[in-house]
């Protein structure tokens, strides 16, 4: 072999190897996707901590490449990502999450009125809304469950929840999960119009209480004895949760908190994030599975809103007159935290500049958050 | 002294609490399945056919059988201490291992010093490292057929856990016996012949029952609904009496001090302790308007830089310092 041919069978071998060679419309499909999530982080501010990491993350997994062993790709055994995905697999990053969201969390607004938590159980009519509509969609129970679990608007709880029901649709669930996330605003405000009055919108709540530190200590301990000893599967995730608020509450774990809520939290939310959105690689992803996915995320989600603020307006009807609960905080039941209660003050002061919902949206947001807990607990439990 | 008395109490209490559950660990061993005649069955790594003797960790964890002890007798329960040491004894969450009735205990850890009698009933018990705690025990029948084996109808499985399974599970169809014989015969309901098994499975899954039973049941998801959002407002609606009681034990309690420390009347306490946070934080901040912010000089730099603060709790020396707790 001359050195011509020798040095042109190298290139043509080399020229297998990139991805220009191995690339299919999937790939391209997945790139322009997570292109467009990292455009809508950057340019309208859509979680953009959970979208940048996700959609550079959509980038790295879909490099095509020939696999020759090379232990590169996220599914590959031994591959640096696949070991970071281990965190996402096994479960154990959503936990964590919750540790740090627990250090962050402040319960006040709930337990100064605690019949708010009521409304962050209603909300998670989502959850199981669309589990219904995805068994007429024939998926499995336990599929259906994980699937489901997108009405809970929660990232961690849906990948702690898919990783253990329905690995195979994981990465749709999460990507799902996180994108509709973003798209609360969207989501969520037409609803919101839709379900009420001109009159219910501007009802005014009673200001919350100044609730003293012993009911915030007390609140992550029982929190967390009632709901654990009940749903004893959603010990994972409830347990960081009430943990990383006891360290913040008890006033003499700061630096734990500080780390919880600060380093850890954001590290997790790097790894977490990339190797969710590398885990789309096109040819696992590109499914009819992940479409059909996406269509009941939706649902869920406005289920889950719908169900928040009727749940409400039925509430009011046993509630005395000066007692009434603004039908505009139902929507943060969801568990998106914190937009879905950002959004209730949004629309709140369109319709009175003087009335500030935030406070009072907060209580129903983080209660769904141990709603969606909770039941992600149940479907572990009944279809692991 | 007192503080002694206590410290002694806690560690003596964290020794009991050590010990027992060591000893829970342990007591998750069952002898899960056994085989008396072994004429065309397992043979041993001397490529000899003994009787066997399975026994299962039910637990979600490892369980080391090193130490404990295995006997025919129940008068002498050390008859055969499992040697400790030995890697191998020590069993994987719900996994197996098997002991060979040989009575060569020369060949190996697993190679019992008794063997089991094919003509009489044979009574096996398992007994925790103290040599008088009883894990488990079976007696088995008299009469055993040739290479079929006597076992657990699931693995690991109780005298309770077969009721739950019997009330709870309609689709449960493994009969009302807990010991049942694996002789390759398909039970009346079952789908499957219950096979000899050593070291595996006494029945091997293929599906996810859970599953299957939501499948045949509950088809359009009602049950599943009902049932999970009843949880999920049961375990709302008793944090929210919780909170409510401790929240009214709370205002009450602020009241009270509220009245002691300016004698006030109850109906001007109970107006204060109602206040919300809003009011509080706009009377600080007219005190702090009106003491604070007032100057003739400013003391600050006015600028259109960012001021950057490279804040991290790890470089600060009050984080890193231990505070001495408040007596």
């Amino acid at each position: 072999m001359n050195f011509l041919s020798f040095l042109t069978e190298n290139l043509e071998t080399f020229l297998t190897y990139t991805g220009f060679a191995n690339a299919t419309p999937g790939h391209i499909i997945m790139i322009v996707v997570g292109l467009i999530f990292i455009y809508l982080a950057i340019a309208h501010e859509f979680e953009p901590m959970l979208l940048i990491p996700i959609g550079f993350g959509i980038l790295i997994g879909n490099i095509p490449f020939k696999d020759a062993g090379l232990q590169l790709g996220i599914y590959e055994e031994g591959s640096v990502l696949n070991i970071l995905y281990q965190g996402v697999t096994q479960g154990w990053y959503p936990p964590l999450i919750f540790l740090g969201i627990g250090a962050m969390t402040d319960f006040s607004a709930l337990i100064s009125n605690p019949k708010l938590m009521l409304i962050g159980a209603a909300a998670q009519f989502g959850i199981f809304g669309a589990y219904v509509l995805a068994l007429t969609l024939d998926f499995e129970p336990n599929q259906a469950g994980a699937i489901g679990i997108i009405g809970g608007a929660d990232g961690p709880t849906a990948i702690f929840l898919s990783s253990k029901l329905a690995p195979n649709l994981m990465g749709a669930i999460a990507i799902s999960a996180y994108s509709y996330m973003a798209l609360v605003p969207v989501i969520q405000p037409p609803l919101m119009r839709l379900l009420t009055t001109k009159k219910e919108r501007v009802i005014r709540m009673k200001p919350p209480r100044a609730v003293s530190q012993t009911e915030k200590i007390i609140f992550p301990i029982i929190g967390l004895l009632l709901t654990c000893f009940l749903v004893p599967s959603g010990l994972p995730l409830l347990g960081m949760l009430f943990f990383g608020n006891l360290l913040k509450e008890s006033g003499v774990t700061r630096r734990l908190a500080e780390t919880a809520r600060g380093p850890l939290i954001d590290t997790i939310t790097i790894l977490l994030g990339i190797t969710v959105g590398a885990s789309t690689q096109a040819t696992q992803f590109l499914t009819w599975d992940s479409i059909k996915i996406f269509g009941l995320g939706a649902l869920s989600f406005i289920i889950a809103t719908s169900a928040g603020i009727l749940f409400v307006k039925f509430f009011n009807l046993f509630l005395k007159k000066n007692n009434k609960i603004n039908p505009l905080i139902g929507n943060s039941g969801v568990s998106a935290v914190p937009d879905s209660a950002r959004i209730s003050q949004t629309i709140g002061l369109e319709y009175d500049p003087t009335n500030y919902l935030l406070m009072h949206a907060m209580g129903p947001n983080v209660a769904g958050v141990i709603g969606s807990a909770v039941a992600a607990g149940i479907l572990l439990g009944f279809l692991s | 002294m007192m503080n002694k008395y206590k410290i002694v109490l806690g560690l003596f209490l964290l020794f009991v609490f050590l010990t027992g559950m060591q000893a829970q660990r342990a007591s998750s061993l069952r002898i899960n399945e056994v085989l008396v005649i072994n004429q065309d069955n397992f043979t041993d790594d001397y490529g000899k056919k003994h009787p066997w003797i399975e026994i299962y960790n039910s637990s979600p964890g490892t369980v080391d059988i090193g130490g404990c002890y295995l006997t025919t007798d129940i008068n002498n329960p050390r008859m055969y201490p499992v040697p400790k040491g030995d890697v191998l004894t020590k069993i994987k969450p719900r996994q197996h291992i098997i002991f060979w009735a040989d009575n060569k205990p020369s060949r190996g850890t697993f190679h019992l010093n008794f063997t089991l009698d094919p003509e009489k009933p044979n009574f096996i018990a398992l007994f925790n490292s103290d040599g008088r705690t009883l894990i488990d025990s079976v007696t088995v029948p008299a009469g055993q057929r040739v290479d079929v084996s006597y076992g657990l109808v699931q693995d690991g499985w109780d005298q309770k856990r077969l009721k739950e399974e019997l009330q709870l599970n309609s689709l449960y169809k493994g009969g009302d016996k807990l010991w049942v014989y694996y002789d390759g015969t398909v039970p009346a309901g079952m789908s499957r012949a219950r096979e000899v098994t050593p070291s595996s499975n006494n029945v091997i899954l293929d599906s996810n029952e859970k599953v299957e039973n939501f499948k045949e049941n509950d088809r359009i998801g009602i049950t599943m609904t009902i049932t999970a959002m009843s949880v999920v407002f049961i375990a709302l609606i008793i944090l929210y009496m919780v909170f409510k009681y401790v929240g009214n034990m709370a205002v009450g309690l602020s009241r009270k001090r509220a009245m002691k420390a300016s004698g006030l009347s109850k109906e001007q306490a109970k107006e204060i302790a109602s206040e919300s946070g809003e009011i509080y934080a706009a009377i600080a901040m007219a005190i702090y308007e009106a003491t604070e912010s007032v100057h003739d000089d400013e003391n600050t730099v006015l600028t259109i830089k960012n001021v950057a603060r490279n804040y991290s709790p790890w470089s600060s020396k009050i984080y890193t310092l231990r505070e001495l707790p408040k007596k």
